[in-house]
């Protein structure tokens, strides 16, 4: 706890939650919602086109959308550390911030395993889906699911939250 | 000129715009002529695109009309009237906004089947009567807040204080006072945000370079997955305006979304109805005119994402 009160008190942190310049908390919190959009949007597409949904689409060219589902993911990584430090007492506190932990370190696995099962395969779109793609398909569904929800929560649940009605 | 105003401005629309794209779609029918269907269905989605600001600045003008202590109204404006008003269009922007999602996905379809939808014409056809007569009653009830010649017989009015507590209020009470609404739908909104840009990276992106294996006929598949999320997110959003609608009108951040929305709608037509995209294949490079319409489309819809992000913090929200 002390740790986290020194993580808290830092210039730094204190410049992010204090400053009143648009750049700091506000666009540091925008980043990280658009990489969300990113990261989940494009591992959505790839897991509902594995489900059934755009048939039509061939699903190896979609690897090429991975660089920037990295460039989303590790923009969300740099932006959520300098989030968690400066609310370092709250948030490292709220279980629901492991939760969401939890779920993104699944959602990254599951990524990882898509990639070396499905992507990998020299027979991609040459012969139907495995039902082990569509099961990871789903997973990857409900881990990024599982990430929104818990982070759009950690504004509202834990000891100190917004949720005060 | 202010948001009183806009709403004066923008009340005609729907109405006028419904019926008469309806005129226009019977004609269509009468003829079987699928260019006039086309036209019909787009200026449908055009409307329930404009609806969104009409409605949402009818909450403004209340606020600029009744600006007394206590959200009092100057004499010979009847509050009754006006949440009466509110209460009678919030069904028929619901309908109307259904409406134009379904002519949306007829045309949509249109391009797959290279007609216009059957199921699709009969809904579309009594959607936009069943929202166009409850706009219809939601323009002439609106009519009545302060056009007292208007009013046959002032004794007859129906809207009397006193009654049932308004509907629209009554969703909003209920959002504010229960605790897990709002995250609930925050939470739904940020979903609805991730399908729709999974929906702009792809697309938009492909045009613009990125994996030109694909071609563009496959990748049109999935627009009705980004269509579907812009839908979660109205309703959620709508949820938001309803239980704090003074958040929103009196933030001009929030003008800035809503006006970057219609940009959207409007963009999203190049895709629907001209033939250019579809002349890429996979391998080939998009000609200009496509990649500028992909361009602004993650610019838009970027900068709706951004003004929603900054409401609390550019405006005055929360």
């Amino acid at each position: 706890m002390e740790f986290l009160r020194l993580i808290e008190g830092s210039s730094f942190s204190q410049w992010v939650t204090g400053s009143s310049s648009v750049l700091a908390f506000p666009s540091i919190l925008l980043l990280h919602t658009i990489g969300m959009g990113v990261v989940v949007g494009i591992s959505a597409g790839v897991d509902l086109r594995i489900l059934g949904l755009a048939p039509a689409m061939p699903l190896a060219p979609m690897e090429r959308f991975f660089p920037l589902l990295w460039v989303g993911f590790w923009v969300n990584a740099v932006t959520g550390v300098i989030l968690l430090a400066a609310d370092a007492t709250t948030k490292a506190t709220n279980p629901d911030f492991y939760v969401k932990m939890a779920f993104i370190t699944l959602a990254v696995i599951n990524q990882q395993i898509m990639r070396n099962r499905v992507f990998r395969d020299p027979f991609i779109d040459k012969r139907p889906l495995t039902s082990e793609a569509k099961i990871l398909a789903l997973t990857s569904i409900i881990f990024w699911l599982g990430a929104i929800t818990s982070g759009r929560l950690l504004a509202y649940v834990g000891p100190v939250s917004g949720l005060t009605k | 000129m202010n948001l009183a105003h806009i709403h004066l401005l923008l009340n005609h629309f729907p109405t006028i715009g419904f019926g008469m794209a309806l005129g226009l779609f019977l004609v269509a029918l009468v003829r079987n002529n699928e260019e006039l269907k086309r036209t019909s269905l787009v200026i449908f989605f055009l409307i329930s695109a404009l609806a969104i600001p009409t409605y949402l600045s009818g909450n403004a003008a209340l606020e600029t009309l009744c600006s007394g202590p206590e959200g009092a109204c100057p004499p010979g404006v009847s509050v009754a009237n006006i949440r009466a008003h509110e209460d009678a269009a919030l069904p028929g922007f619901l309908l109307m906004e259904i409406t134009g999602f379904l002519a949306w996905l007829g045309l949509w379809q249109f391009r797959l089947i290279s007609r216009t939808p059957r199921w699709n014409v009969s809904a579309v056809l009594l959607l936009s009567i069943l929202s166009f007569a409850l706009m219809a009653r939601a323009a002439n009830i609106g009519g009545e807040i302060r056009h007292p010649e208007i009013e046959a017989a002032p004794q007859a009015n129906e809207h009397t204080e006193g009654n049932v507590q308004p509907l629209v209020r009554g969703i909003g009470a209920y959002v504010t006072g229960h605790t897990w609404v709002w995250p609930s739908c925050e939470t739904l909104h940020f979903v609805g945000l991730s399908m729709l840009f999974s929906v702009l990276l792809l697309v938009d992106l492909r045009i613009l370079g990125i994996a030109k294996r694909m071609s563009f006929a496959a990748l049109y598949q999935l627009l009705p997955l980004g269509m579907i999320g812009f839908a979660m997110n109205l309703t959620t959003g709508m949820v938001f305006f309803i239980a704090a609608p003074e958040q929103y009108t009196k933030n001009p951040v929030f003008y800035w979304k809503i006006l970057f929305v219609i940009l959207g709608a409007v963009n999203v037509l190049y895709f629907m109805l001209l033939d250019e995209p579809w002349k890429v294949n996979a391998g080939d490079d998009a000609p200009l005119t496509a990649k500028l319409v992909a361009g602004s489309a993650l610019f838009v819809w970027v900068g709706v994402l951004f003004f929603g992000h900054m409401l609390p913090f550019l405006g005055n929200a929360f």
